[in-house]
């Protein structure tokens, strides 16, 4: 499902991906008005890559860009999701394959972006693990490899969606939301705070990222069977 | 909040912690029933009747005026039983140990209306010692009152009756409950308001477009996953991986 919910404790943290959803589901159509939110967001300037980040950890970004990798796929655009959290990555879990080789291998020119990348059960989806973690990610980041990796890529695919570590505890985010086209800030309702939003917005201005706009997550969901009221994030 | 304060949004936040003040309200309101019950020792009250009759001053006749010379007077005798020369005996001939201070504070001495009817009320955790009291005390005022003062036609009305099955006057369950109630409904409700303007945290689409002036692209929603078995749980290898920080 779209959404991970932990009551408690957050051991028992699931995420959840749209594959398990019928497609008329709420889940999905909130997703796909994210999607075409976001397209609408392009008008002067070509959106292909895109970064998924938030002001602190545990806020939904994983979940988010990968659902959102989902729903751009359905659209018949070939789309790349990029695990850049190099500190924590997740992607491979997300989507239950090995992290032998991934996105660093690429970077640092081990391997080509056709043999890293891995298909998904939807074949315009492609997804890019994280890889061996690297001593230094925010220098790989921000080097010429990564810029030439990033130009690559576009060739090769319609959308590539960036999932990055949160902007206000490493600088990672920031970086890749400096190289791309659009960065898009997620949100947890009830959880984050006003003055780390704004922290993160006011970073994200400084380094020029084109922010999109912020995905409120966690939303209390009213009048479907499948939501509560009033849940506690 | 923001103001102006907005009923609903007021009504919107305490319904986000109901269970909070409810719980709050009703354990406190529970708790203070049963300690009412258990711990505090129940009072029983046991009154005596006197009349204090003023005899007619000469060539007057039975005036409104002298009635209300006696309702003064009821005054006088209250001060007057309360005080040592009443107690002091009192506290003997029943062989009491407490002070006459301790004494006095169980009495209550009133008129019964308009008349010159005099009533004594003791309270006691024991309902026949309470009686012995007033009926000790009554007597002894008997006694007493015409050397003090110039009356002589003092006389019992009614004496105090140990009731075979008496009902404690205090303390009152009920009263003690309603009182913890409507004061912690209050309390949740300040610690709720509290609660709120310390959350300063993100709640809405609004917060986000008035506070960061930066648009909404979407809203996703909770969705409760223990209600759709037909779920795929993914990621459950992210457990054994220990905890996760970054990823969410």
């Amino acid at each position: 499902m779209v959404h991970r919910k932990f009551k408690n404790d957050k051991n028992s943290r699931k995420r959840f991906l749209l594959t398990t959803l019928e497609n008329r589901s709420p889940a999905a159509e909130q997703f796909r008005t994210l999607r075409t939110n976001m397209q609408f967001m392009q008008i002067d300037r070509k959106l292909k890559t895109l970064v998924v980040t938030s002001p602190l950890p545990g806020e939904g970004k994983s979940t988010i860009a990968a659902n959102l990798s989902i729903v751009l796929a359905q659209q018949e655009s070939k789309v790349l999701l990029i695990d850049t959290d190099l500190r924590k990555p997740s992607v491979h879990y997300t989507f239950e394959i090995s992290n032998n080789i991934g996105f660093t291998n690429v970077v640092t020119n081990q391997a080509g972006i056709k043999n890293a990348v891995k298909r998904t059960f939807n074949p315009n989806l492609s997804v890019l693990t994280s890889g061996p973690l690297p001593p230094n990610p925010s220098e790989l980041l921000a080097s010429n490899r990564m810029k030439r990796f990033i130009e690559e890529a576009k060739k090769q695919y319609d959308y590539i969606v960036f999932d990055a570590p949160p902007v206000n505890a490493v600088t990672d985010g920031l970086i890749l939301s400096s190289m791309v086209d659009g960065t898009m800030l997620v949100i947890r309702n009830g959880k984050t705070e006003i003055e780390q939003a704004k922290k993160a917005v006011g970073s994200i201005q400084k380094v020029e990222g084109n922010l999109l706009g912020a995905v409120l997550n966690d939303c209390p969901v009213k009048d479907t069977p499948y939501s509560y009221y009033y849940e506690e994030g | 909040m923001k103001s102006p304060i907005d009923f609903l949004e007021i009504l919107s936040i305490l319904k986000r912690r109901i269970r909070l003040i409810v719980l709050m309200t009703f354990s406190i309101t529970a708790a203070a029933g049963l300690m009412t019950y258990y711990l505090v020792t129940p009072m029983y009250e046991a009154s005596t009747q006197i009349l204090v009759n003023q005899p007619p001053s000469e060539g007057e006749a039975f005036s409104s005026r002298e009635l209300e010379t006696s309702r003064e007077l009821i005054e006088t005798y209250n001060t007057i039983i309360t005080s040592s020369r009443i107690l002091d005996p009192t506290l003997q001939q029943l062989g009491l140990e407490q002070s006459r201070s301790e004494l006095s504070s169980q009495i209550t001495v009133r008129g019964e209306g308009e008349s010159q009817v005099l009533r004594i009320t003791v309270e006691d955790s024991n309902q026949a010692e309470a009686a012995d009291i007033a009926n000790t005390l009554a007597s002894v005022f008997q006694e007493e009152v015409p050397q003090i003062m110039n009356i002589n036609n003092v006389s019992s009305l009614a004496e105090a009756e140990v009731e075979g099955n008496p009902s404690p006057i205090s303390p009152n369950i009920g009263l003690n409950m309603g009182a913890a109630f409507i004061v912690t409904l209050g309390l949740g409700i300040g610690i709720t308001m509290f609660l709120e303007l310390l959350d300063n945290t993100i709640k809405s689409e609004a917060d986000i477009e008035n506070e960061l002036n930066i648009s909404v692209l979407g809203q996703v929603s909770t969705v409760n996953v223990e209600n759709r078995p037909d779920l795929e749980v993914l990621s459950s290898a992210e457990k054994s991986q220990g905890s996760e920080t970054y990823g969410a």
